[in-house]
């Protein structure tokens, strides 16, 4: 029982973490990246390939953490920027197709290509107990990388002139600008920390159990039902939905089955958007 | 209703009828020709109605597959179940979808969630959709599939027969199509498509007309989907998934051009020919959808038809 909650908060964390990229990206740049999931499989993936050609593990993580990285600088530089010319609406939905069809450009040339790649980590020790319970050493460090990047984002988001900055577009766009704060810049720099996240997230589902190159289209909506829930311009609750959808996916997957415990967070996901569209935590805008 | 306004309109319906109608001939009796042409007339019947709820109502639905598939599945899983016959079970298929998609454009105009989550709350459902069709392994033989057996009395049997039942099914719903928009429905749908606001101040009732775009829509994805499973003899899941209805068919319409009446069959016909030369490839056809998707909707919003009509100096409908 205890074991399951557990576990359920672990998956929860990762769950936050690729959530809170697509948070950060729909907040400021107004975009809802459905591309999302292919950079953690980006980050796996590369980071699979790495160790197979004989980079040792957190190298070979941190390698692939940072080419997700550049995709992301990329992917904003270059087909976003097609889609900030426009404003509201249009942006969202120039957007949402072109995210979608470069979702299936990623799927479509990694599954060519590396069709059976796939990143699976392992640690010298296998499990520690922890207070009379085993813990695998793999989760409790994908639940460590989880934990120290939200806490350094948040204290980035708290702290530091630039974090303020950030909230303030998030916040008021016209505002924000009006103070004197560079959009393009900014957002361009949060694309780039939520393809870091996101490839600390595919790192980190490696970790606990494996990443292939399918998955990409699976994480995207995971993600997306994470930030729905907890608000899609909401941090605070975007951490809370994970951490309770982690929780239920993990219950109901022991104890109901898998397909239908698909359906319930869908499920979850569809009835917050049409009960409270700012989500759990959310604020209105 | 019929007016000389009409007469380009008409004109175009009979053009591609007859083309349409010869393609059994060019096929040259092959049969693997003759199926892909039957399934293309299936997805062009899905693009016109994705052209209704997208192309004139801007409602970006991703559960395209998942309707026609709710519709196709309903209708064979009664068959199979209770032993009702396909004429009474195939019209509940179709309603149900149609209720689907008006209840998916009901909530999502009324709540104001605008285009977005349209979209994510429909691409939610078509997941929805395909783990249940595999959870409920009892009724639907999950990934397996299931055999279908035809409506009775010859009826979507014999392939060539199929061809023009699929055929008729296709020209009625470009008909209904065109009457659509050439009544005071096509003028709302135009004033909407332009500026919401605008039109619900001119007294327009958006939501009416938004809702009765994805419900019509919705039922011809129901009936295309229906009548596809019981003429292909076999369905499973992968007929109705995302990548290979919901993209397809958006790239179908993006392609021939939003919001014309044979933008879509032009479209959907070009693109089935592009997807035979793209099927060998395996998963790299990803990598093309993907492509043609980004492309088209950067550069090539008007489609094929404008395009064309602009270089020949003649407005096609």
């Amino acid at each position: 029982m205890i074991s399951l909650i557990i576990d359920g908060i672990i998956f929860g964390l990762q769950l936050s973490l690729l959530a809170v990229g697509l948070t950060l990206i729909f907040g400021l740049g107004g975009v809802l990246n459905l591309a999302h999931g292919q950079l953690a499989v980006i980050a796996g993936i590369s980071a699979a390939g790495l160790i197979g050609a004989g980079v040792n593990v957190p190298l070979a993580a941190l390698l692939g953490v940072l080419i997700a990285g550049a995709s992301g600088l990329v992917l904003d530089r270059s087909l976003m920027l097609m889609a900030y010319r426009y404003k509201g609406e249009a942006r969202l939905l120039l957007g949402l197709v072109l995210t979608l069809g470069l979702s299936l450009a990623i799927e479509g040339y990694l599954n060519y290509s590396f069709p059976l790649v796939a990143l699976s980590i392992s640690l010298p020790i296998l499990n520690v107990t922890l207070f009379g319970i085993v813990v695998r050493t793999t989760a409790i460090s994908a639940a460590l990388i989880a934990i120290l990047t939200l806490l350094s984002l948040f204290l980035f988001l708290r702290g530091t002139f630039l974090g303020k900055a950030i909230r303030s577009i998030v916040q008021n766009e016209v505002g924000a600008e009006l103070c004197g704060i560079d959009q393009a810049s900014v957002r361009t720099l949060i694309f780039v920390l939520g393809a870091l996240m996101a490839g600390l997230a595919g790192i980190a589902q490696g970790l606990t159990t494996s990443l292939d190159v399918r998955m990409g289209m699976e994480l995207t909506i995971l993600a997306l039902i994470v930030a729905t829930v907890g608000g899609v311009r909401s941090i605070n609750g975007t951490l809370a939905a994970g951490i309770l959808l982690g929780v239920v996916n993990v219950f109901a997957s022991f104890y109901i089955g898998t397909y239908l415990t698909y359906i319930i967070l869908l499920t979850t996901a569809g009835l917050t958007i049409l009960l409270r569209p700012s989500g759990l935590l959310g604020y209105w805008t | 209703m019929i007016n000389k306004r009409s007469w380009p309109h008409y004109g175009a319906l009979l053009i591609v009828g007859l083309i349409l109608a010869l393609i059994p001939l060019a096929t040259g009796g092959s049969p693997y020709y003759l199926r892909l042409a039957t399934l293309m007339l299936v997805y062009m019947t899905y693009a016109i109605a994705f052209n209704i709820i997208f192309g004139h109502t801007k409602q970006l639905f991703l559960c395209l597959g998942a309707l026609a598939g709710c519709s196709a599945y309903l209708s064979v899983v009664l068959i199979r179940e209770l032993g009702l016959p396909p004429v009474v079970t195939m019209p509940l298929g179709v309603l149900f979808a149609s209720s689907l998609g008006a209840f998916f454009s009901y909530v999502s105009v009324r709540r104001g969630l605008g285009g977005i989550f349209v979209g994510v709350i429909t691409i939610a459902f078509s997941l929805v959709f395909y783990n249940l069709i595999l959870g409920l392994r009892v009724f639907t033989h999950g990934e397996d599939g299931m055999r279908t057996r035809g409506l009775g009395f010859g009826l979507l049997e014999h392939v060539l027969a199929s061809y023009y039942i699929l055929l008729a099914i296709l020209l009625l719903s470009l008909l209904l199509y065109h009457f659509l928009m050439s009544s005071r429905i096509g003028l709302a749908f135009r004033a909407l498509s332009d500026n919401e606001k605008i039109a619900e101040l001119a007294g327009i009732d958006v939501t009416r007309y938004k809702v009765f775009a994805a419900c019509i829509g919705s039922a011809l994805f129901g009936i295309a989907g229906a009548s596809y499973a019981q003429y292909n003899g076999f369905i499973s899941p992968a007929i109705f998934s995302l990548v290979s209805v919901d993209i397809v068919v958006f790239i179908m319409v993006l392609l021939g051009g939003m919001g014309t009446l044979v933008g879509p069959i032009i479209g959907a016909g070009v693109f089935t020919i592009v997807n035979e030369f793209v099927r060998p490839l395996g998963y790299l056809n990803l990598l093309v959808y993907g492509a043609f998707l980004v492309v088209l909707f950067l550069l090539f919003r008007e489609g094929l038809v404008v395009t064309l009509g602009k270089m020949v100096k003649l407005r096609i409908p």
